[in-house]
Formats: structure tokens, C-alpha cells, sequence
């Protein structure tokens, strides 16, 4: 498995345009997008870089979350009182509606909530594709287009930077941001 | 054994005969020594401390001189439908299926006081301290009944202690209780005969027939709790 | 805002007509390394006054509260002022006061959020931390009221050697579960947003510090797969966070309203209690926002005038929402409710401890009323500290009188009393002002205050359009 040559090209924050431009003329010369991958300091919708749209899988676990929550909600609700009843101010026992059905609210909400952050705690360290690469100026508000290409094109990428007011840097390592 | 329906079980009952009661507090008395109930001292009973389990309503009536008091005897109405029970977070207010009387158990009782602020007859009472009973006064405690710790909530449980030792003999003997047998301290010890317990669920026993009465009432039971003691509206004689 | 109506042919000279759009925070951007600069230093700048006040508050905490606490643990409940019939007093009081305060951050982080209201985006992480921060000194109350708090697990939910689960038909325990879901996820709704403010200081920090960034940051690049999780994170916390808010403070209300308390058993409370946390809550974020302003460095930059007046008109609606509410629960009690209920009301009116109704409705609403339609007054940082100060001191009034004044005043005037707060019980209350007090002083120098990220979103999207002859602020929707 070869590992890519990274790029990276910084851009000042005034420069959006100019860095959805260099996307654009990246995919003219033959990189696809999935050998791009851009990063900045405040979010940018794909539409506004033309990039293929994103997925994540966050709803859906926090869907799952909200079951669970509702199934434990429902055994604590009748589940307990069936095995051990007890009587309290005639009410009855679970039949057809017990009074503590407000507690299913509450534990749906809260295998929600906590399903979602394990979907993002859990998608965060997972390995990401695309390429690698950090500047701390993208935390001061720089936009960082990452991209890998064949070493022929080298030439061409500079006079591309170049002409957008982009600096590039290349041979960019895979630098360690987490444990 | 008492069916489970709404509104037809029944079991244990008391009635108080306001015009029999002179309120001569021999029931607040016998119930303190019968359950151990703590003496907390005169301060903090003007506090507003005061662990009796029954306490006498002595209530004035009329203008001077013509000034008169009533008595009314008030304890745990031991409700069908208590306010109690279904707001303690750990269980210890349920009801009782079999006595149909309603049930503080101490060992679940955390201390959060919500049963006494929801009951209508303020007949709870929570224990602020420790009880002090120092050595050999500590004799004269029933050895049938806990003593509680300071935290827990406590309140009239019909002696349910004697309740429980009378059906033990009724069915050493092989029989079944008889009307009467079965006395709570406070109706042992009214001198007048002015509390009557008994079985509400045996149509021919006294307390029954008592609660059937032209003079019965029973204390907000507009609320919807379903007491399960009657009151006879007194006639202004108070025993004399 | 800037483009003014013309009213029967008469322009409207106010002073909008001269206010420059770069009073606005929005419109008075700075280089995105200018902002860092600023708030990592708001975080890192601490002067010796802080130190006496971090020093004040710890010892307040330790004494004030964990030391009348334990003393209180040790030898009984007797030492509060609780009797026979008032078996909840200062405790709940400080409680509901507690939860409260911490709808604060969710109704600015959250509600705000969902409605665009663009004015939030430099202190939804100040109201965040009063919402954690809330409900950590709430959620103490609930162990501090309890006769025998050493047992207190008996009211959590597992299986356990007892045979018994607790009563989930008790108000108490869906107390226990909404407040530890609301808990949970309020921490973890200011931790969502924060996580690219981490990286950031994580960039510009070393030794300790920077190890504690960088695991908290999860490795923040800012990929576009990053952003698009983080944002759609954020959107699904937003979304049901708020029924959660609702549903917590309801459950609270609960407490009250579905026992056959004479004055407590109200339908109303539910909403009512909503509203009085809302009004409560909003006041305390500008309260504690004037404070950030002023003893923060660069924070006059993030926190502006227009703020306060955004926010002062919405407490001056939620003022008007809560009289509203107030007016529905007491009106109907006082024109055919049972009697006991109209006796209350009577003794809240005229009884002798009156003057809590009285300075409650003052602080309620006629200073809201009175003060916050006036455009200057909204915009005048101290005058809108003093009087949401003053709203809190009426809501806090309010929960007096709803508890302890009712209690005491039953149907049968045989067990009327009345309740005063003993030494112990005021010392733990104010120990928990303390706590809350310390506990966001500690987390000030922690973690970067403003959401950069969002400051600087909200820059970019904001431009001045020229419509017709005016230049008009327009907000792009960048997402």
C-alpha cells in the first residue's frame, strides 16, 4: 500500500473564493475529490466549495439511543410493578396506564442525547479517509485545502497556488492530534 | 382476605364517639408507651415538634361564658385511597393489602417528608432527632415495636403489632378473631368507650354497625381519601 | 433596525438613525487570530482580585456549605426551622430557584439557537456553563433536604438486594431522572460547540494545558466531515434539549402540583413554573453577563449593548408571560376556589409575612415593567444588572411564598404554623451561591468563554446590503 505525497494549500479567511476556485481547477487537472479534503476554521456547507455532500451516521444512532431508552422506559414501567407489586393509594398496578409513564419521556430523551455523543465520540476517533494533514493557522481562521496528486503535476499545482494567492506546502506529515 | 377493588375492600376500622370523648388524652398517653413514640419536651412541642401519634383537637365553641370545648381525637386515618402512599420515592407508604391499613416501614424511609407535607390530616410526624432515653429508663420500651432513629417519618399504624399477635393466637387456637379482641392501646385505654375498633368488613360487628350511625362523618372526605375511621358528631355533652 | 419606516411622511428621527452598524458585534469583525488572541487571554489574564474572590468563594464553600452540611448530617434535622406542618422550607425553595436559573443556558444555547437569533453567538458558552453549573447546585438539594441522605441510593433505579425498584409513581424520582438527563445532557451540549474552541487553545498552549486540550479536542482538524457531524450533533442537542427543559422544570412543578396541597393542587403549575424559570433564568445571564463584561479583559469587544437590550426586551416579555400565568393561577383560587385556597391568598395579601408577595410582584413585575421598554435603560449594562438582580430576588420570593407560606396555612387551622429559616439553613443556602459562584470562576480560566468559532461564523455571514439609498444589515444563511 503506497502511501500519498500530501499537499496542502493555506489560504487567508478573505480568500473563500479563491479557495473554492483552486478546488475546482484541482478537479480539472485530475484529482478527484476524494484525494481533496478541506479544512477550516468555521463550517462551510459543501455547496459553498462544491464538494460531494457528507454523510454522518449521528441521526441514526441517536434513533437507536431513543429505542433503547423507550424499551428501558417501558420495563421500569411495567416490568417492575408486574414483578414486585405494591399498592399505593388504590391505584392499580400497572393497568391499563400507570401514573409513573412520565419516566418514559425522560429516559427517551436520555438515550438520545447520550446515544448522539457516543455517535460523534465514537465517529470522531474512528480513522478518517483523505488526506492527513494539520497548520494551527486553520484554527486562527485559515482554510487548508489537503490534496494528493501524481508527482508530474507538481509544476502545474504551484502555478495554480501561485496565481490564487495561496502558500503551498508540500510533503505534509500525518501529524498525531489525538492519543 | 380482603378482595383488591375499588372501594369495597375493607378491613380494619375505627370509630371515635365525639360525644363520649371528655379529652382526657389517656389515648395520646397509651399510644406514646404502646409504639415508643419519642418524647420530644416541652419546647419543641410548642415548635410545632410534637411526635404524638394521636393527638386530641380541642376545639372552643361559643362566647364567654357560655364557652365550651369539643373534643376530637385525631390519628392516621389510615385512608383508602391515602395521599401518602404514592408520592414517597422508596415504597415505605404502601397499603396493605391484607389489613387494609396503610404502612410506614422505617428501613425504606429516607427522610424527604413528602408523604407528611400531602397528607390532609397532618397526622404524620417526622423524627428531627435521635430519641434520648438514657439508661434504665430505656426499660419501659415495648420490645413488639422499633424504635426510630431520627430521619424517618413515623405515624399511627392501629397498632398493627397487636393486630398481628392477635390473628397469631386466633389461629394457634384455630379459630378466627372474634369482634373485639384485637384493641389498639389508645381504644384499651379511653375510659369513656369513646374509640371503637373493630372489623368494618364483618357487617355485624360493632364498629360496623357504629359507623352506620345517624351522626357519622368523616374528616375532608370531599378530598377522595376513604377513611378508615368514622367520626360521631358529638352533642355538645362531652360524656357528662 | 437601520432602514427606518416612514410614518405618514415623517422620518422617524430616533437614535437608530445614528447608530453605525459597527456598534454591532456582528458588524465589527476582526482577523479570526485577533479573536483567538483575545480570548485566550480573557482566559489566561488573571489578576489578584480574582484570586481573592476564588480564595473568598472556596472557603465559603467549604465552611458555608459542606461544613453546616455535615454538621447538620451529623446531628439531625432539628437544627432547621421545619415543623409541623412545614415540612419543606428553604431547601426546596433554593431548589426550584436552582433548576431555575439553569433554563438559562438552554433557552439562550438552544431556543435562540433554533430561532437564528443571531444575537446569541458570543454568549451561548457563558449561559451553558450557568446551566451545569445550575443544576450542579441544584441537584445538591434533593441529598441536603433528606432525613437520612446516607441512604440516599435507595431512591436510585437497579437491581439491587432489597427486592424493591423505587417508586416511580413519586414525583421525587422523576425528579431524580429528568434532572440527571438534563444534567448529562447540558454538559454535553456545551462540550459539542466547544470542542473547536479546544483545538484552538490546544494550538496556542503548552505543557499541561495543551495535553488537557488535546484529548478534550478529539483531535479537531476541522474537516469538512468534522463540521458536518459536529453541526448536525449540535442540531439534533438543540432540537431536544428544549423539550427536555420543558419536561424538567415541569417535573419539578410536579412536586407541588400533584399533591392535594390546598394552593398547590393547580394544572397551571406546569406552565407557570416554566415561565418563572424562563424569567428567572434570563435574568441571571444578564446579571452574570454584566459581571463578565466587567472584570473579563476583551470582553466589552464579545459582549455589547446590544445584547442587553436583546435580551432585556425577552425578560420584559417573560415578565408579562409570568403575571399572565401568576394572574391564572390566583385569580381563579381567589373567585371560586375551595376555602382554604381563598384563605391563602388572603394571608399572602395581608398576613404577616405579606411583604414577600408584595416585594415579589415589585421585582416581578412592576420594575420590569416600568424599566424595560425604555431602549436606553435596556442598553445600560449596570441598570439591567440591578434589575434582573432584583428578578431573581422576586422569583426566589415567589417559590417562598408557593412553599413554605402555603404549607403552613392548611385546611384545618388547628396545624396552621408558621416557618422561619434557621442559621444552618440560610448558610447552606448561600454556601450553594458560593459553589455556583466558584465553580464558573474556576471554569473561566479553563476553558475559552466565547465560541470563537461561532463569533466568527456569524461575522462572516453578516454584511451590509445596499437597498435603495440605505445600506441595510443582511444575515446570510451559510448553511
Amino acid at each position: 500500500m503506497y502511501t500519498k505525497v500530501v499537499h496542502m494549500a493555506l489560504f487567508k479567511e478573505e480568500q473563500l473564493d479563491h479557495a473554492a476556485e483552486s478546488i475546482a481547477r484541482l478537479r480539472s487537472l485530475g484529482v478527484s475529490d476524494r484525494d481533496i479534503s478541506v479544512i477550516s476554521g468555521i463550517p462551510f456547507s459543501e455547496k459553498i466549495l462544491d464538494r460531494p455532500m457528507n454523510w454522518t451516521n449521528v441521526g441514526r444512532i441517536g434513533i437507536a439511543g431513543a429505542i433503547l431508552g423507550f424499551i428501558t422506559a417501558l420495563l421500569l414501567n411495567f416490568g417492575t410493578p408486574f414483578l414486585y407489586p405494591l399498592r399505593v393509594a388504590d391505584m392499580p398496578i400497572f393497568f391499563p396506564i400507570p401514573t409513573s409513564i412520565v419516566v418514559t419521556f425522560e429516559l427517551v430523551m436520555l438515550g438520545l442525547l447520550i446515544s448522539t455523543f457516543i455517535g460523534v465520540f465514537v465517529e470522531t476517533i474512528s480513522p478518517s479517509y483523505g488526506p492527513q494533514g494539520y497548520h494551527p493557522k486553520v484554527s486562527d481562521g485559515h482554510i487548508a485545502v489537503l490534496f494528493s496528486g501524481p508527482m508530474d503535476l507538481d509544476q502545474q499545482f504551484h502555478s495554480t497556488f501561485a496565481e490564487l494567492g495561496a502558500t503551498l506546502e508540500h510533503d505534509v506529515e500525518e501529524e498525531k492530534l489525538w492519543l | 382476605m380482603a378482595e383488591v377493588s375499588k372501594g369495597i375492600a375493607e378491613k380494619w376500622g375505627l370509630v371515635v364517639d365525639q360525644d363520649r370523648c371528655t379529652g382526657c388524652n389517656a389515648c395520646v398517653v397509651a399510644c406514646s408507651m404502646e409504639n415508643n413514640v419519642p418524647f420530644t419536651g416541652e419546647d419543641n412541642v410548642a415548635f410545632g415538634r410534637g411526635t404524638y401519634w394521636i393527638y386530641n383537637k380541642r376545639m372552643w365553641e361559643g362566647n364567654y361564658p357560655e364557652v365550651a370545648p369539643a373534643f376530637q381525637p385525631v390519628m392516621c386515618q389510615q385512608c383508602g385511597s391515602a395521599p401518602c402512599e404514592p408520592v414517597c420515592p422508596t415504597f415505605a407508604a404502601v397499603h396493605s393489602e391484607e389489613e387494609q391499613i396503610n404502612l410506614q416501614i422505617y428501613n425504606r424511609c429516607i427522610g424527604t417528608r413528602y408523604c407528611a407535607n400531602n397528607c390532609p390530616y397532618h397526622a404524620r410526624q417526622f423524627n428531627f432527632e435521635d430519641p434520648n432515653i438514657p439508661e434504665p429508663m430505656n426499660s419501659y420500651l415495648n420490645p413488639d415495636v422499633t424504635v426510630r432513629r431520627r430521619g424517618v417519618m413515623e405515624k399511627c399504624t392501629f397498632c398493627v403489632q397487636r393486630i398481628v399477635a392477635g390473628r397469631q393466637t386466633a389461629s394457634a387456637e384455630d379459630r378466627s378473631l372474634r369482634d373485639g379482641e384485637v384493641m389498639p392501646a389508645c381504644v384499651a385505654a379511653c375510659p369513656s368507650g369513646a374509640l371503637v375498633f373493630g372489623d368494618l368488613s364483618d357487617p355485624n360487628s360493632r364498629v360496623s354497625q357504629m359507623a352506620q350511625n345517624e351522626r357519622q362523618y368523616k374528616l375532608m372526605d370531599e378530598l377522595g381519601t376513604r377513611p378508615k375511621v368514622t367520626y360521631l358528631k358529638g352533642g355538645g355533652r362531652n360524656g357528662g | 433596525m437601520a432602514a427606518e419606516t416612514k410614518l405618514f411622511g415623517k422620518l422617524k428621527t430616533t437614535e437608530q438613525e445614528h447608530e453605525d452598524p459597527k456598534e454591532q458585534l456582528m458588524f465589527d469583525p476582526r482577523p479570526r487570530e485577533e479573536l483567538n488572541r483575545m480570548v485566550m487571554e480573557m482566559m489566561t489574564t488573571t489578576t489578584r482580585k480574582f484570586w481573592l474572590w476564588a480564595i473568598g468563594l472556596g472557603a465559603g464553600v467549604a465552611v458555608l456549605l459542606f461544613g453546616a452540611w455535615g454538621y447538620m448530617i451529623s446531628t439531625g434535622m432539628w437544627v432547621t426551622g421545619l415543623r409541623r406542618p412545614i415540612y419543606w422550607g428553604v431547601f426546596i425553595v433554593t431548589f426550584v430557584f436552582w433548576i431555575g436559573i439553569s433554563h438559562a443556558g438552554t433557552f439562550v444555547s438552544a431556543i435562540l439557537r433554533v430561532f437564528k437569533s443571531e444575537f446569541r453567538r458570543p454568549f451561548t458558552r457563558a449561559a451553558e456553563l450557568m446551566t451545569t453549573f445550575g443544576l450542579a447546585a441544584g441537584a445538591l438539594y434533593p441529598l441536603i433536604h433528606l432525613g437520612r441522605v446516607w441512604v440516599f441510593y435507595f431512591m436510585v433505579p437497579y437491581p439491587n438486594a432489597r427486592w424493591l425498584w423505587p417508586n416511580f409513581r413519586s414525583p421525587l424520582v422523576w425528579d431524580l431522572l429528568a434532572i440527571t438527563t438534563y444534567l448529562l445532557s447540558s454538559t454535553i451540549y456545551l462540550y459539542l460547540p466547544l470542542v473547536p474552541d479546544l483545538a484552538m487553545a490546544r494550538d496556542r498552549t503548552t505543557g499541561l494545558r495543551h495535553t488537557a486540550y488535546k484529548i478534550l479536542a478529539l483531535g479537531w482538524r476541522g474537516t469538512e466531515a468534522e463540521w458536518f457531524r459536529l453541526k448536525k450533533a449540535i442540531q439534533i442537542f438543540a432540537f431536544a434539549i428544549i423539550p427536555v427543559m420543558f419536561s424538567v422544570h415541569t417535573i419539578v412543578s410536579w412536586d407541588f402540583a400533584v399533591s392535594q396541597v390546598a394552593g398547590w393542587h393547580s394544572t397551571i403549575f406546569g406552565p407557570y413554573f416554566i415561565i418563572g424559570a424562563i424569567l428567572s433564568g434570563v435574568s441571571a445571564v444578564v446579571t452574570i453577563l454584566y459581571v463578565l463584561r466587567s472584570t473579563l479583559k476583551h470582553m466589552d469587544y464579545f459582549l455589547r449593548p446590544e445584547h442587553f437590550d436583546a435580551l432585556g426586551k425577552l425578560i420584559l416579555v417573560f415578565s408579562m408571560s409570568w403575571a399572565y400565568f401568576f394572574f391564572n393561577d390566583y385569580l381563579l383560587g381567589w373567585y371560586g376556589g375551595e376555602a382554604a385556597v381563598r384563605q391563602i391568598l388572603t394571608l399572602h395579601a395581608s398576613g404577616p409575612a405579606a411583604w414577600v408577595w408584595y416585594t415579589m410582584l415589585i421585582c416581578n413585575i412592576v420594575i420590569p415593567w416600568l424599566t424595560l421598554w425604555n431602549r436606553k435603560i435596556r442598553r445600560t449594562p449596570w441598570l439591567m444588572f440591578i434589575i434582573t438582580l432584583l428578578i431573581n430576588v422576586g422569583m426566589y420570593l415567589e417559590r417562598y411564598t408557593i412553599i413554605p407560606l402555603t404549607l403552613g396555612h392548611q385546611r384545618t387551622p388547628f396545624d396552621w404554623g408558621v416557618y422561619t429559616p434557621q442559621p444552618v439553613e440560610i448558610s447552606i443556602v448561600l454556601g450553594t451561591f458560593c459553589l455556583f459562584t466558584f465553580l464558573y470562576l474556576i471554569m473561566s480560566r479553563l476553558i475559552p468563554l466565547v465560541p470563537v468559532w461561532e463569533v466568527q461564523e456569524g461575522q462572516v455571514a453578516h454584511t451590509l446590503r445596499k437597498v435603495g439609498k440605505a445600506e441595510v444589515p443582511s444575515v446570510t444563511e451559510l448553511d
